[in-house]
C-alpha cells in the first residue's frame, strides 16, 4: 500500500507557549484505520490539523500523496478537499441552518455544478441514513444525528482521508457503535480513517495501527496489541490497558500457554478459552450463518424470521438498519456483527445477518478466515427473500435444502 | 426556549408546505390595511379572521396561541390605559380627582383613539404571529432572497440564526451552574452572578466563533453559503382565497372610511 500521509520532524510551538508537537515522524498508508490515542493534552488534535493544513508546522514537512504540502489558499483549499475532518464538537460544525445546505456546504465551495452539489448531497445522506433530513433545523436533531449531519457534511466532498477529532466523545455508547460501524463502512470503500480518542477498548479492536501520544511526542506506533500490550507505556500515558488484553495477559502470567497473537476481539478469546478447555464448551455442530441483501423491496423477511425460533438477526450498514426499522424487525446486533455470529454458531445457533451489496462478500471472507485459523466449520449461506418461499443457498449449492415457508 | 418552540410549531403547522410568497402576501397586505383603516372595524375583523384560521385549519394549538398573544396583549392594554387620560376632543365621560391638584378626564375623542390603536394592535400582532407560526425561519431567508435582499446580509442572518440556539444553550447551561451554587440568592449576588454569565458568555461566543472559521476553512470556503431551493410551487388553491380575502378587507376598509360600518 502506498503512503498518503507523512511527517518528517515535525515541531510546532503555540504563539507564547509551550511546544505542542516536539519533533514528530510517522507515515500513514492509504486504506488504513489509524487511531491517535493519548491523554488529554498530548497534542492529539494539533496534530490532526496539521494533516489538513489547518496548523503550519514551525518545522519539519507535512507530505500529502508524497508531496510536501503548501500553504498557498488554493492548494489548501484542494487540500482539505481530498483530507475531510470533522470537528469533535458537532455543533460547532454544522454551519448552516438546514440539514440540506449545511451538507452542500462543501461541494458549493468546491465549485460543483447545481447538479452535481445535489447529487452528492443526496448521496452523503443516504450514507449516514440521514434520508429525508434536508429541510430539519440542525438544533432539533439528537446528538447521534447532529454527527451524522457533520459527517455527511465531509462526506458530499468525496475525501481520500478522513479526519475525526474524539468521534464518539459526546455519543451514548449504541450512538458510538452506530459511528465506529460507519466508519468501517467507509474503510471497506477504500477511504483512509484516522480517529483521535483515548478510549482504549474503542481503539484497541478497531484500529489496524495505534499511535500513542505523550506530550507532544510519539511514544509507541505500532499494532494495538503490541502498542496497549506494554503496561508501563500505557500507564505512562495515562491511558489503561484494554480489558481484552488484561485478562490474556493475566491468563499468561498464571500459567495457562497463550497464543503469539493477541486476542482482538470477543471471538479471539472465547477460541482462547476453549482451547484452554480442550473442547469443555459446545462440541455439537457449529450453527449457519444466512446473509440476506436487503436491497431488494420484498416483504418475506419478517415472515421468514417469523418462522424460525432462536434465530438472532444483526444489520451492517446503515442501509440494513433503516431496513430493519422500517420492517419492525428486532435487531440483536449491529456492531462487531460477524463476530457476534461466529460466536453464535459455535454454539451451534444460526444466525442472520441482513446487509447491502459489497458488504455481503465480507461476511463469507472473514468467516472463512476464522475457519481456517481455528479449524472450525461454519456454513454461510444466503438467503434469497425475492422467491415464494424465501430458499437458503448454501455455497456452491444450487438446490432449495432448506426452504422455508411464509 | 420560546424560539425553539415558535420554529417547531411553524415546521409542524399544516401550512407549512404553503408557498411561503403566499403567506408572506398574506401578512404583509392585511398589515398594510390594518394600518391604513382609520376604522378599528378593519383591523379587528382582520385579527378574527387570521385567528381563526391560525387554529381550525392550520391547526396551531388554541392554548399556545393564547398564551402568544397575552404578551402583546398586556403591554398594549396598560399603553391603551395611558392614553384614555393622556388624549383630548370631544365630550367628556368620565372624570376623576385623585388629588386636588389633578384631574383626569376620558373624552369621547380619547375612547375612539383608544379603541382604534387597541384594534390595530391586535390587528398586526395577529398578521405577523400568522407568519410567525407557520413559515419556518428557514422558508423566510429564501423569500428574502428573491426579494433582492443584498446576499452577503442573508448570509450572515443564516449563520446568526444558527448561532442563537447555540449562544443560548450555552448562556442556559452557565445560568443553571450559577444556580445550583445559590448565585443569585441574594441581589447583590444575582448582580454580580449576571456580570459573570455574560462576561463567560462573550468568551464562549468568541471561541464559538473562531471554530466558526475553522469549520469553514475545513469544508473549503470560498464565498458560497448554498440555499435550499424552494420545493413548493405557488399554488392557486391557496393564492387565490389570499387574494379573495386582500380583496374583502379592502372592501371593508372601503366601507369603513365611508362611514357605512361603525363599531362606536
Amino acid at each position: 500500500m502506498s503512503v498518503i500521509l507523512e511527517a518528517r520532524d515535525i515541531r510546532y510551538r503555540y504563539p507564547r507557549g509551550r511546544e505542542a508537537i516536539s519533533g514528530i515522524s510517522f507515515h500513514i498508508r492509504k486504506g488504513e484505520k489509524i487511531a491517535l490515542v493519548g491523554p488529554n493534552g498530548a497534542g492529539k488534535s494539533t496534530l490532526l490539523q496539521m494533516l489538513n493544513g489547518m496548523i503550519r508546522p514551525d518545522s519539519g514537512t507535512m507530505l500529502f500523496d508524497n508531496n510536501p504540502i503548501r500553504y498557498d489558499t488554493s492548494s489548501l483549499r484542494e487540500l482539505r478537499r481530498r483530507v475531510g475532518y470533522v470537528l469533535q464538537n458537532a455543533d460547532r460544525q454544522i454551519i448552516a441552518p438546514t440539514v440540506w445546505q449545511d451538507v452542500a456546504f462543501g461541494p458549493a465551495n468546491v465549485g460543483y455544478d447545481e447538479e452535481t452539489v445535489k447529487r452528492k448531497v443526496a448521496e452523503s445522506l443516504r450514507h449516514v441514513g440521514l434520508e429525508g433530513f434536508d429541510r430539519r433545523v440542525p438544533h432539533q436533531l439528537s446528538g447521534g444525528e447532529k454527527k451524522r449531519v457533520a459527517i455527511a457534511g465531509i462526506l458530499s466532498m468525496d475525501p481520500d482521508v478522513l479526519i475525526f477529532d474524539e468521534p464518539t466523545s459526546d455519543l451514548d455508547p449504541a450512538g458510538s457503535e452506530d459511528i465506529m460501524e460507519l466508519l468501517d463502512e467507509l474503510n471497506h470503500e477504500g477511504k483512509t480513517v484516522i480517529i483521535s480518542t483515548h478510549d482504549v477498548d474503542l481503539a484497541y479492536p478497531w484500529a489496524d495501527r495505534a499511535i500513542l501520544l505523550l506530550d507532544g511526542g510519539i511514544l509507541r506506533e505500532d499494532r494495538p496489541e503490541v502498542a496497549f500490550g506494554n503496561p508501563g507505556l500505557v500507564r505512562k500515558a495515562h491511558l489503561s490497558v484494554p480489558a481484552l488484553l488484561e485478562l490474556s495477559m493475566e491468563l499468561g502470567r498464571r500459567g495457562y500457554a497463550q497464543p503469539d497473537r493477541k486476542p482482538r476481539s470477543v471471538l479471539d478469546m472465547v477460541e482462547i478459552i476453549e482451547n484452554l478447555l480442550q473442547g469443555a464448551g459446545w462440541n455439537g455442530a457449529c450453527g449457519t450463518i444466512m446473509v440476506c441483501d436487503v436491497d431488494g423491496d420484498d416483504c418475506l423477511l419478517p415472515a421468514f424470521i417469523a418462522s424460525r425460533e432462536n434465530l438472532a438477526v444483526g444489520t451492517m450498514g446503515t442501509r440494513a438498519k433503516q431496513r430493519a426499522q422500517k420492517d419492525g424487525l428486532v435487531v440483536e446486533f449491529t456492531y462487531g456483527v460477524i463476530d457476534k455470529c461466529i460466536l453464535r454458531a459455535l454454539r451451534g445457533q444460526d444466525s442472520l445477518i441482513l446487509t447491502t451489496g459489497s458488504m455481503a462478500g465480507r461476511v463469507a471472507l472473514r468467516v472463512g478466515l476464522y475457519c481456517r485459523e481455528s479449524g472450525n466449520t461454519i456454513r454461510v449461506a444466503r438467503l434469497d427473500t425475492t422467491v415464494r418461499p424465501p430458499v437458503v443457498r448454501f455455497q456452491g449449492d444450487k438446490g432449495n435444502d432448506e426452504g422455508s415457508g411464509s | 426556549m420560546l424560539e425553539d418552540l415558535l420554529d417547531s410549531v411553524a415546521q409542524q403547522s399544516a401550512f407549512r408546505h404553503i408557498h411561503p410568497g403566499t403567506k408572506l402576501v398574506l401578512c404583509l397586505g392585511s398589515l398594510v390595511i390594518c394600518l391604513l383603516s382609520p376604522s378599528p372595524v378593519v383591523p379587528l375583523v382582520s385579527g378574527i379572521v387570521l385567528s381563526v384560521v391560525l387554529i381550525v385549519p392550520a391547526r396551531i394549538s388554541p392554548l399556545l396561541y393564547g398564551e402568544l398573544l397575552l404578551g402583546p396583549a398586556v403591554f398594549t392594554v396598560t399603553s391603551v390605559m395611558i392614553l384614555l387620560f393622556l388624549v383630548g376632543g370631544g365630550a367628556v365621560v368620565w372624570q376623576f380627582s385623585p388629588a386636588p391638584w389633578l384631574v383626569l378626564t376620558v373624552t369621547e375623542g380619547a375612547i375612539r383613539e383608544s379603541t382604534l390603536v387597541l384594534c390595530r394592535v391586535f390587528g398586526c400582532s395577529v398578521a405577523l404571529f400568522f407568519i410567525v407560526l407557520t413559515t419556518p425561519m428557514t422558508d423566510l431567508f429564501n423569500s428574502m432572497k428573491r426579494a433582492g435582499i443584498p446576499i452577503e446580509l442573508i448570509d450572515l442572518m443564516m449563520i446568526v440564526y444558527r448561532y442563537i440556539f447555540i449562544v443560548y444553550d450555552q448562556a442556559v447551561e452557565i445560568w443553571r451552574a450559577q444556580v445550583m451554587r445559590l448565585g443569585y440568592g441574594r441581589p447583590a449576588e444575582a448582580i454580580r452572578s449576571f456580570s459573570t454569565l455574560c462576561g463567560m458568555l462573550f468568551i464562549t461566543s468568541w471561541n464559538a466563533g473562531e471554530d466558526l472559521v475553522r469549520a469553514m476553512d475545513c469544508r473549503c470556503y470560498n464565498g458560497v453559503f448554498p440555499s435550499l431551493e424552494q420545493t413548493e410551487p405557488v399554488r392557486m388553491r391557496s393564492l387565490v382565497p389570499v387574494l379573495a380575502y386582500l380583496v374583502f378587507l379592502g372592501g371593508v376598509l372601503f366601507m369603513a372610511s365611508a362611514g357605512a360600518v361603525r363599531l362606536l
